[in-house]
């Protein structure tokens, strides 16, 4: 077996931790259901439509949701690295005939498959849900989905990343989960995936404003709104946006879990 | 060459040493039992030979190759079954066993028939359907024995096979890994318990406060401790001391094990030495309950090379 094999291998056995938690798969899916359905569809009644959202907040909202589900798996990397710390299954994977890089490399990538096949599955549901509702899909916008996906792919590991990060900072404490709430409210609060962000320029100090305009989950959600549901051409600076504010967070939680195995080499604990 | 080598190898944990300069060797196609208290050492030695720790100086090296400059090469060719078994906490146990067989490329159509014979063999079979999180401690160790097993390593580290495994599961694990040495595998065995080592073992090193203290075949070492025979007195009441004198001016070492009534001698010709004994203690009026005459134990040859019993360490 060569190394990338095995990187594979150990990337898709982490990333089966993702699907095997039946529990968390329940709240998650609950989560972002409810949000999509029953949320959007009180909130289109309570928020009238306006230039800024578009034709009604539903069309808003479903493509931020699809983000904030891409947000909350791969976020999940940090608590398998946390269990992982926690179980001593990283110190297993340190005997397996695997470079250091194609351990690291294996993390990342599952954090971003669990991010991009989450959010797949929400897409599809958006798009069958707005059918149900009788809101036009540009059939485009399904071709631009498509061609999304590496950019949300990379989008999903610089999450990841970004929770491997908590979860080293945090090594065996419970303190993990207080980071990974504080990341949750503050990346989905300081964006533009539930509220446009004219309203947030509107009523918040202006370093928030552009903190949450170039927060690469209101990047995310901008371009699926634009193309994705809205069939508009993509956009070539939104994407390069995206990838320049995900690819140092995926480089931040990649040296952040090759300081934890670094540590278990040295003290022989994380 | 040797399978092992480590030359003035030292670990330290902050303020602790764990080892202190080691220089340990393991010959090829021999099972190697390191015997040693809680805390001197083994599970370092072997973290270091793993390549999961590295040592703070000295060298290592497994069939030639550095453990800390080629440490993936290391990984190659060896396996280790953890003291404390560590696997997937949601897969079953085969699922583990396969993981751990495409890892190290074991013949995918040998595979499954393999890891079902294995999993028979430590009596896993029951349990082939729970999770790893809800397997016993002792099924969890025989995993770990397990995945070590299918993986033919070259060099198969154990550490404390058996601590939390029954009786029964001691002997199967205890003959698999002769098996796998008889397959030709080189073995590293860890352990505190002294029949562990005297099943096992073609050679014993005893490790003490993170240093080698002598490492030969069972029999040589008895050898090596003063007289062949062990002879133990109980008496029915409390032994005068000027007894002691008198026995220890019969030839041979007599010591009066604390808090009892009982004697400790070795001597070189248990036959000779008994008559004139009872004699002795007839004539001090001590009267004796009974005689045990034993060969000396690895608890007794680690008592001579350490000054300290093994089996009442702290
Ligand atoms: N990660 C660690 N951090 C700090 N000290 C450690 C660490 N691991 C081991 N030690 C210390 O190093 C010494 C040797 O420990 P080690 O685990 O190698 O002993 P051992 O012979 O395997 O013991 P046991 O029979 O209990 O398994 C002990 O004093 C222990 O407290
Ligand atoms: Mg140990």
């Amino acid at each position: 077996m060569s190394q990338f094999s095995r990187l594979v291998r150990i990337a898709r056995t982490d990333f089966s931790y993702f699907f095997r938690t039946k529990w968390l798969m329940a709240v998650l899916i609950s989560l972002s259901l409810s949000d999509m359905l029953v949320v959007g569809l009180v909130y289109t009644r309570l928020i009238p439509a306006s230039t800024a959202i578009g034709s009604s907040y539903f069309q808003f909202l479903v493509p931020g949701i699809v983000v904030v589900g891409l947000f909350s798996a791969a976020t999940d990397t940090g608590r398998r690295i946390w269990l992982a710390l926690r179980e001593g299954v990283i110190q297993y994977y340190l005997t397996l005939p695997i470079r250091t890089r194609g351990l690291v490399g294996a993390y990342i990538i599952s954090g971003g498959l669990g991010g991009i096949v989450y959010s797949g599955a929400l897409l599809i549901i958006a798009y069958l849900s707005l059918i149900l509702f009788k809101a036009p899909i540009p059939i485009q916008g399904i071709l631009y989905a498509l061609i999304l996906i590496p950019f949300l792919f990379v989008l999903s590991t610089g999450i990841a990343g970004l929770a491997a990060f908590f979860a080293s900072v945090s090594r065996r404490g419970e303190m993990y989960w207080v980071y990974a709430q504080a990341l949750q409210v503050s990346m989905v609060t300081i964006s533009t995936v539930f509220y446009p962000a004219q309203t947030i320029a509107q009523y918040l100090p202006a370093p928030i404003a552009t903190i949450a305009e170039y927060n690469p989950l209101s990047l995310a959600a901008g371009v699926l709104r634009n193309s994705a549901f809205g069939g508009n051409a993509l956009e070539t600076s939104a994407l390069a946006s995206l990838l320049a504010t995900s690819l140092p967070l995926a480089t931040i939680g990649a040296l952040a879990y090759w300081i934890i195995l670094r540590t278990i080499r040295l003290k022989g604990k994380p | 060459m040797f399978a092992v080598e480590t030359l003035n190898l030292a670990k330290r944990y902050g303020k602790t040493d764990a080892l202190r300069g080691l220089n340990f060797t393991v010959n090829e196609g021999e099972i190697m039992v390191i015997l040693g208290p809680n805390g001197s050492g083994k599970t370092t030695l072997l973290m270091i030979l793993c390549t999961i720790l590295k040592p703070t100086s000295g060298t290592a090296k497994v069939v030639g190759i550095d453990v800390v400059e080629e440490g993936t090469k290391v990984r190659e060719v060896m396996g280790i079954a953890f003291q404390e078994a560590r696997g997937f906490w949601r897969h079953k146990p085969s699922s583990i066993l396969r993981f751990h067989a495409s890892m190290f490329d074991i013949d995918p159509a040998k595979r499954q028939d393999l890891i079902e014979r294995t999993m028979k063999d430590l009596e896993l079979w029951e349990s082939r359907d729970k999770m790893f999180m809800h397997l016993s401690g002792g099924q969890a160790k025989r995993l770990e024995t397990a995945k070590v097993l299918i993986q033919q390593p070259k060099l198969a580290i154990f550490d404390e096979p058996t601590s939390q495994v029954d009786l029964r599961g001691k002997r199967k694990i205890w003959d698999k890994i002769r098996e796998l040495r008889d397959q030709g595998s080189t073995i590293i065995v860890a352990t505190n318990e002294v029949r562990e080592a005297e099943y096992l073992a073609d050679r014993v090193t005893i490790l003490h406060e993170g240093n080698r203290v002598v490492c030969d075949t069972i029999p040589k070492l008895k050898d090596a401790i003063a007289g062949g025979d062990i002879v133990e007195v109980d008496f029915e009441d409390p032994v005068p001391e000027k007894l002691v004198q008198d026995l220890n001016g019969l030839g041979g070492e007599v010591s009066l094990l604390p808090e009892s009534n009982q004697l400790r001698a070795k001597v070189s010709k248990a036959e000779d030495w008994v008559p004139r004994m009872t004699s002795a203690s007839y004539v001090a009026g001590a009267k004796i309950a009974s005689i045990r005459i034993t060969e000396p134990s690895l608890d007794d040859v680690f008592l001579h090379f350490t000054g300290k019993a093994l089996a009442d360490q702290p």
